[in-house]
């Protein structure tokens, strides 16, 4: 940090600079090169097919979901099964604060935001104050989302109940160009993941892994375990009622089925699973995979469900810990046999 | 207010039945089978296949509970081998995600094949009176089926070797190994329990009320929120729980409203669990 420069280096910066520049590049270059195949995929692929472009722009909506999740679950092993009801606190705020309070669109998407922070918070803050295992999370959260559904439907003069509330104005931009919205949610994920990414570098991201590994172990060690759930759920769920708010905006049509539980928290529980737990690209990666699958299985009709329940026990059966992990571990692998055989070669008998 | 409370009851047996089957097959090999409501919902298929062919009732409903039932073993002789190799947090949610795909997977091929497929099974005569309310003669039937199975199964888990075995092994795997009880035996037993109680679900609520092939969804959930309320693992303590629910579901219904009646009930659920997160009977 001294700043005194080393005289073979030609580099003008100060080493500090360099320090965090190197730092930046390594911790950013997974999200970068993610953004980039997302930016140009469009105009490669599928820019002139509005139905492809549907998809995918469900596939990025579920990615950012997935992250949001990725960090309350993944992080700190907190089982939130109302994924789809804070994106719904987010979704209906937006709609009702700029539609029938007539407040601009951006205050309503805060205020949904802000709101689903809460209500997550307030959800962990119960299960830390109980100290629920996982699965009594699970179900806790599952009785909420049931419960929050059954509350937009019992209000309908507010939210149209089954029959959906079409946002006036606001959506007309986006409704129709398919492709804008495309790359409205391409920023909101690269947003988010490069928030996660800060969360994991920070001293967050140590105590995550800390209370990860071994919950009692990390109390003991000086970690405020229920602080840092707390702490998971608020920017978690904030991050899911955001891009909650922002899906309505775009589709213009909200719906209980937009958020409801089997359409949201079953996908995003197999997408997150299925990239793996708590790392950083596992849930673009785990629905890029499933918006193939989706994709894929369009001509398929009735089967649809079964194949793709066949798929999802295939993957859990081969691929326990996700993808992510799975490549870094034959990575891994890969670059430590490279090591030993050069090891090897140049000084046998010195094992490291 | 009377009719109001056995009404109650009436659907509080039924939803008592549904989580019994659930906590069984957690409490033993530590497996939530999202995949049940979607059994409950093949063996209702197979009722009302059979029924279709000409079969007498009683025949139709037992064949579909052993085919429920077979299902079931089916599954835990295939799919969960690999869940029970693993251990705690990991063997539950593995457990989780692999009958979550078993779940689309006949669902899917239930919609595929009988898309409008239901099961209503008529139980003709007159009303009841019971304690001077009267009451729908199915509902009366199938509640006392529901009693029926709920005192053999106290008295099976309570009273005989094979059911203390099998709290034994609830309660410790390896302890009940070194007295010699082989806890997969007894794990596919009660897969097989589960599986027919799915089946007589389907049965006794497709006596009030047709059951059609979505329904498998709904049936899981509050299987899950039952068999929790209860206690996983408790048979008592699931039929306490759905007796308990199914009275404050039809009190709110009849004085609040319906709407708010179903978010009464889940409040009523979720502030048990965190009472008492090991259930009303749970150890």
């Amino acid at each position: 940090m001294g700043g005194s420069s080393v005289s073979a280096a030609p580099d003008p910066r100060p080493r500090g600079v360099r320090v965090v520049t190197r730092l930046l590049t390594r911790a950013l270059l997974p999200i970068a090169v993610a953004a980039a195949i997302l930016v140009v995929l469009p105009p490669l692929w599928f820019g002139d097919s509005p139905y492809t472009t549907g998809l995918a722009v469900e596939a990025l909506v579920f990615g950012c979901y997935a992250v949001g999740f990725n960090l309350i679950f993944g992080s700190t092993n907190q089982l939130f099964l109302c994924v789809g009801a804070l994106a719904g606190v987010g979704g209906y705020a937006t709609a009702i604060l700029s539609d029938k309070a007539s407040l601009p669109l951006a205050v309503g998407v805060a205020i949904g935001t802000v709101s689903a922070g809460i209500v997550g918070g307030l959800l962990a803050w119960i299960a830390v104050r109980r100290s629920l295992t996982v699965i009594f999370t699970g179900i806790v959260t599952l009785v909420f989302s049931l419960a929050f559904t059954n509350f937009i439907i019992g209000q309908r003069d507010l939210t149209g109940a089954d029959t959906g509330y079409v946002l006036q104005g606001a959506a007309t931009e986006l409704a129709d160009d398919r492709v804008g919205g495309y790359y409205l949610f391409v920023a909101v994920l690269v947003a988010l993941l490069i928030a996660f990414r800060a969360l994991q570098l920070s001293h967050a991201g140590w105590a995550f892994k800390a209370l990860r590994d071994d919950e009692v172990a990390a109390e003991l060690a000086g970690v405020d375990v229920a602080r840092y759930r707390i702490y998971a759920a608020v920017v978690g769920s904030a991050m899911i009622g955001l891009t909650g708010g922002l899906f309505a905006y775009s589709l213009g049509f909200i719906s209980p089925v937009t958020y409801g539980f089997a359409q949201v928290d079953v996908q995003v529980l197999i997408i997150v699973a299925f990239g793996g737990m708590g790392t950083l690209l596992g849930p673009v990666i785990g629905a890029a995979a499933f918006g193939f699958l989706d994709r894929a299985l369009t001509d398929s009709g009735q089967l649809r469900q079964a194949y793709y329940g066949a798929f999802v026990i295939a993957i859990f059966l081969f691929l326990r810990r996700g993808v992510v992990p799975a490549v870094v571990g034959v990575f891994d692998r890969l670059v430590a046999s490279r090591r030993a055989e050069r090891m090897d070669g140049a000084a046998p008998g010195r094992a490291d | 207010m009377r009719a109001v409370i056995l009404d109650g009851i009436v659907l509080g047996l039924g939803f008592g039945l549904l989580g019994v089957g659930l906590t069984l097959v957690y409490g033993l090999g530590g497996v939530l089978n999202l995949a049940y409501g979607e059994i409950a919902v093949f063996g209702a298929i197979v009722v009302s296949q059979v029924m279709d062919r000409g079969a007498p009732t009683l025949v139709a409903a037992g064949v579909g509970m052993l085919a429920a039932a077979a299902l079931s073993v089916l599954l835990d002789l295939t799919l969960m081998r690999p869940v029970y190799r693993q251990a705690g947090e990991e063997r539950t949610l593995l457990g989780l995600l692999l009958t979550l795909g078993v779940a689309f997977v006949i669902v899917g091929l239930l919609n595929w094949k009988y898309p409008t497929g239901a099961l209503y099974i008529f139980v003709g005569g007159d009303p009841i009176s019971i304690a001077g309310v009267p009451m729908a003669a199915g509902s009366v039937w199938a509640s006392v089926i529901t009693l029926g199975v709920a005192g053999v199964l106290l008295v099976f888990f309570g009273l005989t070797t094979f059911g203390r075995g099998v709290r034994s092994v609830i309660q410790d795997e390896t302890g009940a190994r070194l007295v010699g009880i082989s806890p997969s035996l007894v794990r596919t037993l009660i897969f097989a329990l589960s599986g027919g109680l799915a089946g007589l679900v389907a049965v006794t609520r497709s006596m009030s009320a047709p059951l059609t092939v979505t329904a498998g969804f709904d049936l899981t959930t509050f299987a899950l929120i039952v068999a929790v309320v209860g206690g996983l693992g408790s048979v008592a303590g699931a039929f306490l729980a759905g007796v308990l629910l199914g009275i404050v579901d039809n009190v709110s219904a009849h004085y609040i409203g319906e709407y708010i009646t179903a978010i009464v009930l889940l409040a009523a659920a979720a502030i048990t669990i965190l009472v008492r997160p090991r259930g009303l009977l749970g150890r």
